[in-house]
């Protein structure tokens, strides 16, 4: 059987994404990421975890260092990487969203949107036609608005309780995030039997 | 800006002493087997116009380092070889020689968006086999690179093996129209497997018919496809037929066990009509190459012949392959004033009878230590004028 690397990102999509391979019939040592170790290994399964930045597992994945990975949608969306996504694993359910202060229009000539998804962003304003001035930020993106550094912010929404506690509303949807299983392009072919059957199993979890 | 002195442009890189003997070293490997496959090596320009190579290679064209010529005509670093050879192989000179069969061994150039860390220049090594329109061309062009993968050594090697045609028709079969295929074979490049889901709900497949099509992406073997195949097409069951003697041929040729038929695989090079593949093996988390049938392509050209042929990545080879570790003999000869025509001689000798010699002014040499620790065996001036 050949070993598997699986990139996974620490917290809370860990969790949901370990209890999904549990879930799927793989022996999994107890307690995997109470621990500071960033390589932890499954060696009843031939698994070898590789904890990472969620920003982070795409590019593990598509440098063939990891086999296969799990990403949002959201991290795929922003960085365009050379990878196979093979399974929705539907957790961690959000969406990006545009919002600001209530009742504001835009700037009529230029726009200023702060988001720590440059990418998605510019995409999105341009294929509406606007053009817009994007700001990169790198967390605590609410702030942007209220200190009158952008008329508009594209961010992750999950629950919109952030948004709400800073006096902010919910203007445009974008897209809908949720975690994906993905797959280095080699890996898929060279692992394929062991990657297909992983895919089937968490499918049948997922369906559930 | 100010450009540092040690920068180079974006993608840009050096080859130290040690790449370029491997790359030498995996040069002369390929192209010795190339060769006696009956292909002759040929070089096109590194320039060529944009009008013409730059539009038909397939390349995006953000990718093109294009550049203007004295005369104001827009020029492009050549993509990819392919396009040039069909060129080549469609002028004048060579048309009534058909079948041709041309190798390469090239550079080529592809502009980089991020992370410097990807090349822009890289080497391909290939071949393309052109007014051959059969079965057993597209078969001897796919174990041609499999035996020069074997004779590389590299590791676990695979070959994945679509075809364009037959997906388009089978799509048809499921009631897309040609946009709809486009989006579907555009999903089908990147494997997005979740993005096929989402789109076949929106697509006009009817509804007992959606499971099969869902399963398009999970092909291995060529007896996998006949659930698609409709008998009824002619085509189809021709092409059908087609693939599994192309089993069977691979099959003989050694390749068996290492085949992947996946119906759903094809390439972000537009220009393939037929057969598509790809190589990968261990080491290198990128593909290895690829090739197909462009029929098409030659089309361009004013040509109706048949073409196939493959290209390998010599970057990601070296990847793949172990290079040899067992170092060199080396010798050093330091000579001074006193012995310099003894050195010349010896090193002369020893140089005929095909050993590696470095001559050295001995007092040139600022740090002797580090230096002479650099050769397998060193021969000083004096024991040579004593002995």
């Amino acid at each position: 059987m050949d070993e598997l690397t699986i990139a996974m990102p620490k917290g809370r999509i860990f969790e949901e994404a370990y209890e999904l391979l549990v879930g799927a019939g793989y022996d999994l040592p107890k307690e995997l990421d109470d621990s500071r170790k960033l390589i932890v290994e499954a060696p009843n399964e031939k698994f070898r975890f590789i904890l990472a930045k969620p920003m982070d597992v795409p590019t593990y994945v598509e440098h063939g260092v990891a086999d296969i990975g799990i990403a949002g949608k959201d991290v795929l969306l922003e960085h365009d990487r050379d990878v196979h996504e093979l399974l929705d694993l539907g957790i961690s359910a959000c969406y990006i969203a545009t919002a600001g202060l209530p009742d504001t229009e835009m700037d009529e000539v230029t726009p200023r949107i702060a988001t720590k998804y440059p990418a998605v962003a510019s995409h999105y304003y341009r294929s509406k036609g606007e053009q817009v001035e994007i700001i990169e930020l790198n967390g605590s993106i609410e702030l942007a608005p209220l200190i009158g550094l952008s008329d508009r912010i594209v961010d992750i929404v999950s629950t919109g309780r952030t948004l709400k506690d800073n006096g902010l509303v919910e203007y445009e949807k974008i897209a809908d995030i949720t975690s994906r299983l993905i797959a280095n392009p080699v890996s898929y072919r060279l692992k394929q039997q062991r990657i297909t059957e992983l895919v089937d199993k968490l499918r049948e979890q997922v369906e559930r | 800006m100010t450009i540092e002195m040690f920068e180079k442009p974006l993608g840009m890189r050096d080859d130290f002493p040690l790449i370029a003997k491997q790359k030498a070293d995996l040069r002369k490997q390929g192209t010795q087997l190339i060769e006696r496959a009956g292909y002759e090596l040929l070089q096109t320009p590194t320039l060529e116009y944009y009008e013409t190579i730059g539009k038909i290679s397939a390349i995006s064209d953000d990718a093109l380092f294009k550049l203007l010529d004295s005369q104001g005509k827009t020029l492009v670093l050549r993509p990819d070889m392919t396009s040039p050879i069909a060129r080549v192989a469609a002028s004048k000179l060579l048309r009534e020689k058909m079948p041709i069969r041309l190798g390469y061994y090239s550079n080529v150039f592809r502009a980089q968006k991020r992370e410097g860390g990807r090349p822009a220049e890289f080497e391909q090594m290939g071949v393309e086999l052109i007014g051959d329109d059969s079965l057993y061309a597209d078969a001897e062009v796919i174990s041609l690179a499999w035996d020069i993968l074997k004779e590389l050594d590299v590791g676990s090697a695979r070959t994945v093996i679509g075809h364009t045609r037959l997906l388009e028709l089978i799509l048809a079969d499921f009631g897309l129209d040609a946009e709809q295929s486009g989006k579907v074979r555009e999903l089908f490049v990147a494997k997005n497997g979740v993005g096929v889901e989402q789109l076949a709900k929106e697509l006009p497949i009817p509804e007992g018919k959606l499971a099969s099509f869902l399963k398009l992406m999970q092909a291995t073997t060529v007896a996998d496809w006949k659930q698609w195949i409709n008998e009824e097409n002619e085509e189809q069951r021709e092409l059908y037929r087609d693939m599994e003697r192309l089993e069977q041929l691979l099959g003989r040729n050694g390749l068996g066990d290492a085949v992947t038929f996946d119906i759903s695989f094809s390439s972000h090079m537009t220009y393939y009509t037929g057969l598509v593949f790809e190589f990968y093996g261990a080491g290198s988390g990128f593909p290895l190459g690829s090739g197909g049938r462009y029929d098409g392509l030659m089309e361009q050209f004013g040509l109706q012949v048949g073409a196939t042929g493959f290209g390998l990545r010599v970057d990601r080879l070296l990847e793949s392959v172990t290079p040899e570790k067992a170092e060199q003999p080396h010798t050093l000869i330091l000579f001074d004033e006193q012995n310099e025509q003894y050195a010349f001689d010896k090193a002369q000798q020893l140089r005929n009878s095909g050993k590696r010699v470095t001559l050295q002014y001995a007092p040139a040499v600022k740090a002797l230590e580090p230096f002479t620790a650099l050769f397998t065996e060193v021969i000083r001036g004096e024991e040579l004028h004593n002995g």
